[in-house]
């Protein structure tokens, strides 16, 4: 009980609990859904530690939830009667004559229970997760709301993963919850047009959701594997589902996939960064290579190349070769030439410099990449001047590669990456000090 | 061999505990119970451990002859008795031995009595 697994398994319990209840109830009552299934959270840690875990966990905290709603829902409709009847009592003849007292305002309806069967919950959750990634919600909050409802996050555990206030964390969710309640009711996956339509701004949420984890953009920690396997447990109810099985969340997955089982060889054991190039191939996640071929297989069928598909198809390229040198570079660079005719973006111009520097030498990869330092967008990426600072190291120009690592170490990035950088301007200029770099400028 | 009965009484602790327990935090606090009466049951020690509900329960008294049923006992939640565990031990010094690190103990306080039997 108390390793990482089950303890998700009771935080995913919670959620789908959350998603079943939602469903029933509607998105306007997604906070009754949430407060029972948290009472009944609280009433598993009062009974269950005394008692044991049932054998059915889930089943359990939902009947709980379940009847804690039902209760409120009936004080609620009592209320809503006895009000109903003072109306009556006092109503105006007219009033009465047009049956005003008689119908309760919509948002007071009787909610009728169904009968408890077999409870879809895996369909529910997926259902929740098309709610929280609304369209009209901005990519931040839905997001945030994702993980607070479908993840079963805390405000807090959110904040700390986005370096954000919980107090803006909170706030953002209250806003979604309140414009999700407005615009949409149903939490249902029935129209395939409507579903298909609604996919993107899901798959977009996940792919931010993931990268967020994958790249940790600061703080100590270089990747927060609980936000990646969230965004790939997410997908995988997405990629497994016919009605949002499109190949291009096949793509999706895949590229989740290959890019997740290298996350155990990116960091050594003295938690400092390991490159691609550098990486003990046998620490790869076998197990998720193979799902992420199977799912890659999947995403070829359909019409639309999307740059999950090019992605995917790169992380091929890396995943099929055995060693580094093994790599195929040309196949790598048509890749990412393809890839910049899907997502023409600076960043992928210097993945694509890289690959050139690979094919044709550093001289060829220094001069595509040097007009990417003109790019607004690149001014604060560090990536760019390492990379710059690593290609005129290969050249034998250790002065301009001092001064390039020099560049990327004024600019934002998480501890890892810094200690990495430091490590590399060391070697290309041994005892050059590092504190002579004002802190101010240090500091993202 | 002698049979006793662990009563559990939650304090203030606890309270404040439940109040923010994350998911997380819940789960780990379930599993530290869980791995405590495990211990005991592969022991072959534990008998039976149960929780008892909460917020109600009949107090019954004899008055002037009748007998009189109350809803109670309403008592300070810090001695409100949550529930037990009912076990075997060669002694006293046994039975706090085992309890020596109960969970519990972070979050409220423990009664051991022996169990009288002839």
């Amino acid at each position: 009980m108390n390793d990482r697994a089950t303890d998700h398994l009771f935080r995913h319990a919670t959620a789908q609990v959350v998603a079943a209840l939602t469903r029933e109830l509607g998105a306007h009552r997604i906070d009754l859904a949430e407060e029972a299934t948290q009472d009944a959270a609280l009433k598993a840690l009062d009974v269950w530690r005394f008692q044991g875990v049932p054998s059915n966990p889930r089943g359990w905290l939902y009947r709980v939830a379940r009847n804690r709603a039902l209760d409120v829902l009936r004080r609620e409709a009592n209320y809503e009667s006895k009000l109903a009847q003072h109306v009556e009592e006092h109503a105006t003849p007219a009033a009465r004559r047009r049956g005003e007292s008689r119908d309760a305002p919509p948002h007071m309806r009787r909610w009728t229970p169904p009968a408890v069967g077999e409870v879809p919950f895996d369909d529910a959750e997926l259902a929740l997760i098309f709610l929280c990634c609304h369209p009209r919600l901005s990519p931040d909050a839905r997001i945030a709301l994702t993980l607070r409802l479908a993840g079963g996050f805390s405000v807090d555990e959110i904040a700390a993963a986005f370096l954000a206030e919980p107090a803006t964390i909170a706030q953002r969710i209250v806003r979604a919850k309140r414009t999700l309640a407005a615009v949409d009711d149903r939490v249902e996956l029935t129209d395939p047009t409507d579903t298909a339509g609604r996919l993107d701004s899901v798959l977009e949420a996940l792919y931010l959701l993931f990268n967020e984890g994958y790249d940790a953009h600061s703080g100590a920690q270089l990747v927060r594997t609980e936000l990646c396997n969230e965004a790939i447990r997410m997908m995988r109810l997405i990629a497994n589902d016919p009605r949002t099985a499109l190949p291009h969340a096949h793509a999706l997955l895949a590229l989740m996939l290959f890019q997740a089982s290298r996350l155990p060889a990116r960091v050594d054991e003295e938690g400092e960064l390991v490159l691609l190039a550098d990486q003990d191939r046998s620490r790869w996640d076998r197990a998720l290579i193979a799902e992420a071929f199977h799912h890659f297989d999947l995403s070829t069928t359909g019409e639309r190349l999307t740059s999950w598909h090019v992605q995917a198809a790169i992380a091929t390229a890396y995943a099929k070769a055995a060693t580094w040198d093994a790599i195929d570079w040309k196949l790598v660079l048509m890749l990412y030439d393809q890839l910049y005719e899907v997502e023409p973006t600076p960043v992928v111009a210097l993945n694509r410099a890289i690959a050139l520097a690979h094919v044709e030498g550093p001289k060829a990869g220094l001069e595509a990449a040097l007009p990417l330092l003109e790019h607004p967008a690149m001014r604060r990426y560090f990536l760019l001047p390492a990379t710059l600072a690593a290609f005129a190291q290969q050249l034998g120009a250790a002065e301009t590669a001092t001064s390039y690592y020099r560049m990327a170490l004024r600019l934002p990035c998480n501890d890892v990456e810094r200690r990495f950088l430091e490590k590399r301007l060391q070697a290309v200029s041994p005892g050059t000090p590092l504190r002579d770099i004002p802190v101010a400028d240090i500091l993202p | 061999m002698p049979k006793y009965l662990l009563i559990a009484r939650d304090g203030e602790e606890w309270e404040t505990f439940a109040a923010q327990a994350t998911p997380a935090d819940i789960e780990a606090c379930i599993g530290r119970y869980i791995e405590w009466s495990e211990r005991l049951r592969s022991q072959g020690k534990l008998i039976t451990s149960e929780k008892l509900k909460e917020g109600e329960g009949r107090v019954v008294r004899a008055e002037r002859g009748a007998v009189r049923v109350t809803d109670g006992p309403h008592v300070a939640s810090k001695e409100v008795i949550g529930g037990f565990w009912l076990f075997e031990a060669d002694s006293y010094d046994d039975g706090v031995e085992l309890i020596r690190d109960h969970p519990h103990l972070e979050w409220g306080t423990l009664e051991l009595r022996q169990i009288e039997e002839f």
